[in-house]
Order: C-alpha cells, then structure tokens, then sequence
C-alpha cells in the first residue's frame, strides 16, 4: 500500500526565514574580541584591578599614610598588635602598610592614567577631524608641528616640563572644582592631588599628538566618500557631518590607540614617579613606591616586586586588550 | 633637487629657531632662578646685602637687561654694544634695560603685598654693553655657563665629559640589537606562524610592553643581588666602574679600571637597552618583510627558479629594509638623549643621567641643551632621511 502522499507543507519565503539573523556590528566585534584569549584574561584582570582600587577605602585595613611606630619591614601576612588587622603584604621602612598603599596607589595611577587617555584622547579626535577635514594652512602647520614633536623622544620633554611645573606648582592655575572633583576621584585632599593633576595635563598634553594624526589620516581618507557626500546634499552642515558621521566612521583605529595610550600612560606616569619628577612620596603611586624600595632591596630583594608587578600587569594587559581590539575591529578580517 | 634642499633648509632653520625660543621660555619660566631667594637674603641682618650687590648680580645674569635684548644675546650673541662705523657709534644711546628698577610694594586683588616695577633709577644704554662678558649665542653652539653642576663652567664641557661613557653604552647595544633584531625579524616573517615566529613575537610583545625601569630592577636582582647572597659569580649593580678592587667568586680579585672590571659593569646596562632595542627593530623588521613577501616581484623571482635563499636576501630583504631607515637615521639623536631611564637604575655616568642630575639640581642649561642639540640632530637626521630615500628608493621622487 503506498503511502499516502504527505501534504506538502508551503515552504515560507520570507526574508525572515530564508537568510540567518543578521549580526550587528557590536556583536561581530564582541564575537570576534573574545576569541583573542589573552586579551579577554587581561579584561577580567583589568576589571579586578579597577574594581579594587575602586573599593580602596573599604578594602584596604590601613590608611594610606598611617605611620606604625616601630612595625618596620614587617613580613608578609603579620599581623598589627594595636588594630588587629593584617598587613597582607608587610610594611615599609616607617612602618606604612604596603596593600593598602597598593589599593590607594592604584586608585590614583589608574585614574591619572585614564583621564589623562580620556583628555588627549578627546583632543586628539576634536584636533585630528578638523585638521583633516578642513584641510588649509592650519592643517599643514598643525600637522608639521605635529610630526616634529612625535620624533623628539618623549621622556626628556615629559621630564623637564613636569620638573618645571612640579615646582612651580602654584603658577598653573587650576579651577578649584576640579581639583575636588580629582580629590573625591583619587582620595585626596585638593592641595595633595594638585601633583596629580599636573602630571595629567603633562600626559595628555604630549599624549594627543598621536591621536591626532591618526585622526587626520582617517579623516582624510573619509572626507570624499559617497556617503559624506550624500549627508551634505542632504543639507547637513559640515560640524554635523564631522560629529555624526565622520568620528563614528573613524573610531576603529583611535579605540585601538586609546587602549595602547592607557598602557603607555600607566607606564609614563609610573616612569616620572619612578624618576622623582611625577607625583611626591607622602602621597603613594606605584611609580614612587617602586623608587623607594630600590634603596632597600639589597637586604629585601622581593620588596621591588610588590608595587612593580601592578605596574608590569596593568602595561601587559593594556597591550593585550589593545592587540585583540585590533583584531577584533578590523574590518578587513573576515571571521 | 636643489630648490628642494633650499626650501628644506629654510624650513629647518625655522625649526630649530623655534625650538630655541621655546627652551627659551622654559628657561625664563623656570622657577629657582638666581634671584629666588635673595629677598628674603636681603631681609637678613647677617648678610648685608647692599642694593649695589644686587644690582651687581643681577647685572651679572643680565636681569638687567629687557627681555628682546637678553634673548637675542643669548640666541645670537648681539648686540654686544653700539654699532661704530669709522669713529662714529650709532645707537649709542638707545636704552636696553634698567640697573636700577624702583620698585613699591602694593596691595593686589588678593590683598596680598606684591613687589611691582614703577620706575628706573638708572638705565642701562647699548654703549654700557661694551665689555660685558656675553656668550657666542645658542645658534652658535655655545650654552653659556652652567648654573649648579659645574658652576660657571661651559655647559659644553659638561656634555662633552659625559658623551663618551652614553656612546659606549648606546653604541654597543644597538649595534648588538641590529645584528640579532634584524635576523630575527626576517626569520620570523619567512616562516609566519610557526612555532618560531610565535615565539618571537611574543617576546618582542613581552619586550616592548616591559618598563624599562621595572626590567633593570628585576636584572639587578637576578644578577646581581640574589647571586651575590648566595656566593656565586655576579655582575656589578651599578656605575661604570669600580671604586675599589673587589672579588667575584670563580673571577677572582678585580682591580678598578681593569678591562675585566669595564665588561661586567657593561654587562646589565647593555642587555636591557638591548633587549628593548631587539624587540621594537624585529618587530619592525617582521612587519615590513611581511608586506614585501606579498609582492609581485617577489612571486616573479620565485617563478623564475631562484633558490628562496637569493629570492630572500636579494629581493625581499633589500626592499623590506627600506623602511627601516627611518629607525636607523634617528638611532644618533636618540643616543644624544641618552637612555634616561636605564643609566638612572645602573648610575651610568652617561648623558641620560646628566639630564636627571641637571633637573634635580634645577641647572635648566644643561637640561635645555641636551634637549636642544637633540632637536637639531633630528631635524638633521629628517633630513637625512627624505635623501635616504630617494638614493635607495628611485621611485620616490623629492618635490
């Protein structure tokens, strides 16, 4: 007996159920992100890191710069006879605890370094588009000005000039609701993150220039596609199109920079510190605490380790998210 | 060609002048200047400071004289007093700055007493220039006294004691960097994702994300230090050599100044300069030899029968290195700059901490000049480079 003759179902033909759901693009990138494995380890460090230094005064026992009387060098894990709590990692040599140095130091290395990418960051973009897109003699002179600065090597100027103002330090007028607004972020009085402060202004301020040529270089290769053009003749004035549709555009290469930036930041800071011309010892950064165990380390030579390892982390981990965000925006790697 | 190197020139010079402006600047804006101070000096019945010796020391850094005036004979070395044709001066009279400034003190917006110029006493005319001692003028090489260091000594001289250690140091670890960077870099991008080349690429990743400061830590540690504790054979933590003779197990007794004594304390400084060098120039080197595998020609030559050897030293390596001036022709300024970072960590007595010591004693001379000759080196090696390019390169053509 054959069998009866299935009704055949009405195959549908719709968009719909014919094509795979499209991905958005946030979604490509993400998919593609998570594929570079050491940059997704260095997110979740990078994360930790900021979630701790975020928590710092909840989770440090000791206050940054409270002195014990006699606690000198006291090793890993001891234990404080007046407060009880534990000094995870010792002290030093007056007797400070060195976690919670660690945890308010990487609140005040970590935001240096992110406004500081955040202020050259925003400069660079704002600098880069307009000297690419308008073009002109400003666009030349900007740009040659520009090109000299970026073959001068950076730490002589980044040292002299943050010499000059760390000394000066009154003479740069700084609104004072921004240094409150930095003491709230850092956890500093306004006349303590004044320092930091500065050695931001000095960051971004020689930070930008790559930024902007990459910016220019981006705007330039932008600025004569179809669809500049078709915003244009749909009436859109040119700071609409620079703001709605050529930064957007241009965004793939300066997330890339800005996370690399971050990493050269962390580093930069911790190197003026380090040298002496960045942020002054009472108030604790990575960099400073790393140049004050030097003088130690003969007798105590894993004391270097435990504020150079954050930095050492914080720079790998930069570079790595910045190497798997270039992956992952690349448009021209099909994955 | 010509009115190419013309215009080049012109630009150059334009440079540089402003770069001097700006270290100029720097100069007057920096604080702990040779004035600060003497009012509260002047203030102390100890000290007796009359009006006339101040005048005479500022006479003496030419605060006298008005701003235009003190930058041009500190850029040029003019005017050093009127101009004299024959028997006739002209300008004689012209005035160039005050000797004696009368100040007041007044009350500011702040409420705060402030010391304000209203008047001068006694002016100071080019003819009074006539036999001051004034220096031959930045342009022209000479950065007039240093103020702590080696104090009134020429600045020069200073750089000059300290080139020859940074050279040392700079030299040897580049031209170690070259030779294993470049072989490394061509490897890994002849043989792209082999175990080799992810090897290489991770520790040029590693090397270059390092800081530098953390890095000299760590050897000091490794090599020297722990190794010291626990007798064995170390390397010196620091300077260029030894004070007095010391002894190195298995090396035996080292006399200071012995070339033995030189290489150790060569060894730690060298191999981190080196090894941050090797990392930037293969991944430089691998990037470009990538791009140039990709080439047509480079099929071509295959094709033709050439063994991959000749095809890869011949025809890629000789184009990827193209690019590779534009590091190569900037590793001299950079060495003028020394390596700041690592000669701090290691006490070498090189320029880099030259630089470091001049800012900590706030002797902006020393540090302007450094910075300044690194500025005109590298407008120099710019130069050099654009030419570089079209000798090597025919294609790319000067306009």
């Amino acid at each position: 007996m054959a069998a009866p003759p299935s009704p055949r179902r009405p195959v549908s033909l719709s968009a719909e159920a014919i094509t795979a759901p499209e991905e958005r693009p946030l979604q490509i990138v993400l998919r593609r992100f998570r594929r570079h494995r050491l940059a997704m380890i260095s997110v979740v460090i990078m994360a930790t890191l900021f979630g701790l230094s975020l928590f710092a005064r909840q989770l440090a026992p000791f206050s940054s710069n409270e002195i014990a009387v006699g606690n000198y060098f006291l090793s890993f894990g001891a234990r404080s006879a007046e407060t009880g709590g534990t000094h995870w990692l010792g002290t030093d040599n007056i007797g400070r605890d060195y976690f919670s140095r660690l945890l308010y130091a990487g609140r005040i290395s970590l935001s240096v370094a992110l406004l500081s990418v955040f202020i050259s960051t925003t400069a660079g973009i704002i600098i880069g588009a307009y000297a690419g897109f308008y073009g002109g003699w400003l666009d030349n002179v900007l740009m040659r000005f520009v090109e000299f600065l970026l073959t001068i090597p950076i730490l002589p100027i980044l040292l002299i000039v943050s010499s000059i103002l760390l000394r000066n330090e009154e003479a740069v007028p700084i609104p004072q609701f921004v240094l409150v607004a930095a003491g709230k972020l850092m956890l500093l009085s306004p006349a303590d993150v004044r320092q930091a402060v500065l050695i931001i202004i000095v960051l971004a301020g020689l930070g930008w220039l790559n930024t902007a040529q990459l910016m220019r270089g981006m705007a330039l290769a932008l600025r004569d596609q179809t669809f500049i053009e078709a915003a244009r003749s749909l009436g859109m004035s040119n700071p609409q199109i620079i703001l709605r549709h050529l930064i957007p555009n241009a965004m793939a290469p300066i997330i890339v920079d800005a996370s690399l930036n971050m990493a050269g930041f962390i580093v930069g800071e911790a190197a003026l510190s380090f040298l002496g011309f960045g942020i002054q010892d009472p108030i604790p950064t990575w960099g400073n605490m790393l140049a004050a165990t030097q003088q130690f380390m003969y007798d105590r030579p894993w004391l270097p380790l435990v504020p150079g390892l954050p930095i050492l982390i914080c720079s790998l981990a930069f570079n790595f998210i910045g190497d798997g965000l270039r992956d992952a925006l690349d448009p021209r790697l099909k994955l | 060609m010509t009115h190419y190197l013309l215009r080049r020139l012109a630009q150059m010079f334009i440079i540089v002048l402003v770069s001097a402006a700006a270290s100029y600047a720097l100069l007057n804006f920096a604080p702990g200047g040779p004035l600060a101070g003497l009012r509260q000096a002047q203030g102390d019945q100890n000290i007796r400071l009359t009006a006339e010796d101040v005048a005479r020391i500022r006479v003496n850094f030419e605060l006298d004289l008005y701003l235009p005036v003190r930058f041009t004979r500190w850029l040029i070395g003019q005017p050093r007093g009127p101009i004299i044709i024959g028997n006739y001066e002209i300008f004689g009279n012209i005035v160039v700055g005050c000797r004696q400034p009368i100040e007041s003190t007044v009350r500011n917006a702040q409420g705060f007493s402030e010391t304000v110029t209203v008047g001068c006493a006694e002016a100071v005319t080019l003819r009074n220039l006539i036999g001051r001692r004034t220096s031959r003028g930045v342009l022209f090489g000479d950065f007039g006294p240093s103020w702590k260091l080696l104090r009134d000594r020429p600045v020069s001289d200073l750089i000059l004691s300290r080139l020859p250690k940074t050279l040392e140091l700079m030299g040897l670890s580049t031209l170690i960097a070259l030779g294993i960077g470049i072989p490394l870099g061509v490897y890994s991008a002849v043989k792209q994702y082999s175990r080799f080349d992810y090897f290489v690429t991770t520790l040029a990743f590693l090397g270059s994300a390092m800081p530098t400061f953390f890095f000299g830590i760590l050897l000091i540690l490794g090599f020297s230090i722990i190794p010291k504790a626990a007798n064995l054979p170390y390397l010196p933590p620091g300077s260029s050599e030894a004070v007095r003779e010391y002894t190195v197990p298995f090396l035996g007794t080292i006399q200071p100044g012995a070339p033995l004594d030189v290489i150790l304390h060569l060894v730690l400084p060298v191999v981190v300069l080196t090894i941050v060098n090797i990392a930037g120039f293969s991944r430089f080197v691998r990037a470009s030899m990538l791009e140039v595998l990709r080439q047509d020609y480079v099929r071509t030559a295959r094709a033709k029968g050439l063994i991959e050897r000749i095809v890869i030293s011949r025809h890629a390596l000789r184009n990827a290195l193209i690019p590779f001036i534009t590091i190569a022709v900037f590793i001299v300024p950079g060495m003028f700059g020394g390596a700041i970072i690592t000669e701090t960590i290691f006490s070498w007595p090189g320029m880099g901490r030259l630089f470091i010591l001049a800012l900590n004693e706030s002797d902006y001379p020393v540090a302007m000049a450094l910075l300044f000759i690194t500025a005109v080196l590298i407008v120099i090696a710019t130069l050099l480079r654009d030419i570089l390019y079209t000798v090597i390169d025919p294609r790319i053509r000067l306009s």
